[in-house]
């Protein structure tokens, strides 16, 4: 249907929707995120859902203490990886669907650590992430403009064919092998099916 | 009195909640996509480069020195030399950045290739809404992407943009001076010798880091 003649339509006092329109509505206005914060870039999470920034705006208000009623991952801060296993734990115990949101640099490709032995160089490594936020750490409105991002990847997902989210796709991954501490990292060191080696066209 | 703070606790919680209703001082929340707080002036987020003039590739101010490269403590940043020389905003040949891309989903805000930069050529940005879903393209900022103007500059920092303003223009004064004395220099000494001058703008140039070793791509090491 045509955008401008539903509007027209709706001026009139007629309301006209699809299944896929309102089921995506029902489900972007309702993101329920983990209350879990790994390092600095938590503080500024906090922050976000305090009064000022107040992220109960875009219907995100519970913050759940258990990933089974959660649908959101915000990986806030540095995944060390002595913690990373339980991260991905974590994301395998989320129902679908379940979204992740790495923010600031450390949880996106380990930031300032990056060089170092005992920090994750990216928790995409191990579990797919939806939205990256760039910053050290990155604002509070930041986080609120990812979380429209997300909103918007949500809002214009199909619910059918290529594409579809992973709790309508019966062959889709729904378990994410949990690495364990090797002897000198953790094994494996990525998840192929996640993470295929970048191509970076310079 | 036991319980007497979180009476207290309560009481205000009860009148901030109340008021906000009647005044809008109480009303705290900043609805952020429609309105912004004010950034403060010293805020941060991301390097940027200044260019002079209207033509971003010819106004660039970094002569790919590779200090900021250097310095970065996380490597974010990646320059590569140009071969050939172009005049810069005052005229004078230089070298510029070839390629010159920031990785911001490294980068610290740490402001620390500003601080060595001696061309006065990166800056810090503002712009903080930058999330993306894409890893890799969305987060690798390359040179076009990474020039702004320093009329830019001027808005987002003022005061700071009116000193290296001020101070730029003092050391090109200095520099013309030193440039027209050594051609009279020069002149004097070809009118008295009759043997080729050397050109004399090599007085003028500010010193470039001669001999800087290639740095190699900085990739995704485990």
């Amino acid at each position: 249907m045509e955008e401008g003649l539903k509007i027209e339509l709706g001026k009139q006092g007629v309301f006209v929707t699809t299944i896929e329109e309102l089921y995506n509505w029902g489900r972007k206005n309702s993101v329920w995120p983990m209350q879990f914060g790994l390092a600095c870039c938590a503080i500024e999470m906090i922050a976000t859902t305090m009064a000022r920034y107040d992220l109960a705006r875009f219907g995100a208000e519970v913050f759940r203490p258990s990933p089974r009623q959660a649908d959101l991952m915000i990986i806030s801060g540095t995944v060390t990886k002595k913690m990373a296993p339980q991260v991905v734990r974590l994301y395998n115990q989320m129902a679908e669907p379940r979204y992740v949101i790495a923010m600031g640099a450390c949880a996106i490709s380990g930031g300032p650590f990056k060089q170092g032995y005992n920090v994750l160089k990216g928790i995409d490594r191990y579990i797919p992430v939806d939205v990256h936020i760039p910053g050290c750490p990155p604002r509070p409105e930041a986080l609120l403009q990812a979380f429209m991002t997300l909103q918007k990847k949500i809002e214009e997902q199909p619910l059918t064919g290529e594409g579809r989210p992973r709790h309508l796709d019966a062959e889709a991954q729904g378990e994410f092998p949990v690495p364990v501490q090797g002897e000198h990292d953790l094994e494996p060191t990525s998840n192929k099916l996640v993470w295929p080696l970048p191509v970076v066209i310079r | 009195m036991l319980g007497e703070g979180i009476l207290k606790g309560l009481a205000e919680t009860a009148r901030n909640a109340v008021g906000s209703f009647v005044s809008k001082d109480r009303l705290t929340t900043v609805e952020y996509p429609e309105e912004r707080l004010p950034l403060p002036e010293a805020s941060r987020n991301f390097p940027f480069l200044v260019y002079d003039g209207t033509d971003w590739e010819k106004g660039l101010r970094c002569v790919a020195c590779q200090i900021c490269e250097k310095e970065c403590p996380p490597k974010c940043i990646y320059i590569d030399k140009s071969k050939d020389k172009k005049p810069d905003a005052f005229g004078r040949p230089q070298i510029y950045p070839a390629k010159f891309d920031i990785d911001i989903s490294v980068c610290m805000s740490c402001q620390i290739c500003v601080e060595v930069c001696p061309f006065e050529a990166i800056k810090m940005d503002t712009q903080y809404e930058l999330s993306t879903d894409d890893r890799f393209g969305g987060l690798l900022l390359d040179r076009k992407e990474l020039a702004k103007s320093n009329e830019y500059y001027h808005q987002i920092h003022p005061t700071e943009a009116s000193e290296v303003d001020a101070k730029l223009a003092a050391e090109k004064v200095k520099a013309d001076a030193k440039a027209k004395a050594a051609a009279g220099a020069a002149a004097a000494k070809a009118a008295a010798a009759a043997a080729a001058p050397k050109p004399a703008e090599a007085a003028a140039k500010p010193v470039v880091l001669a001999d800087a070793p290639a740095a190699k791509p900085q990739g995704e090491g485990d």
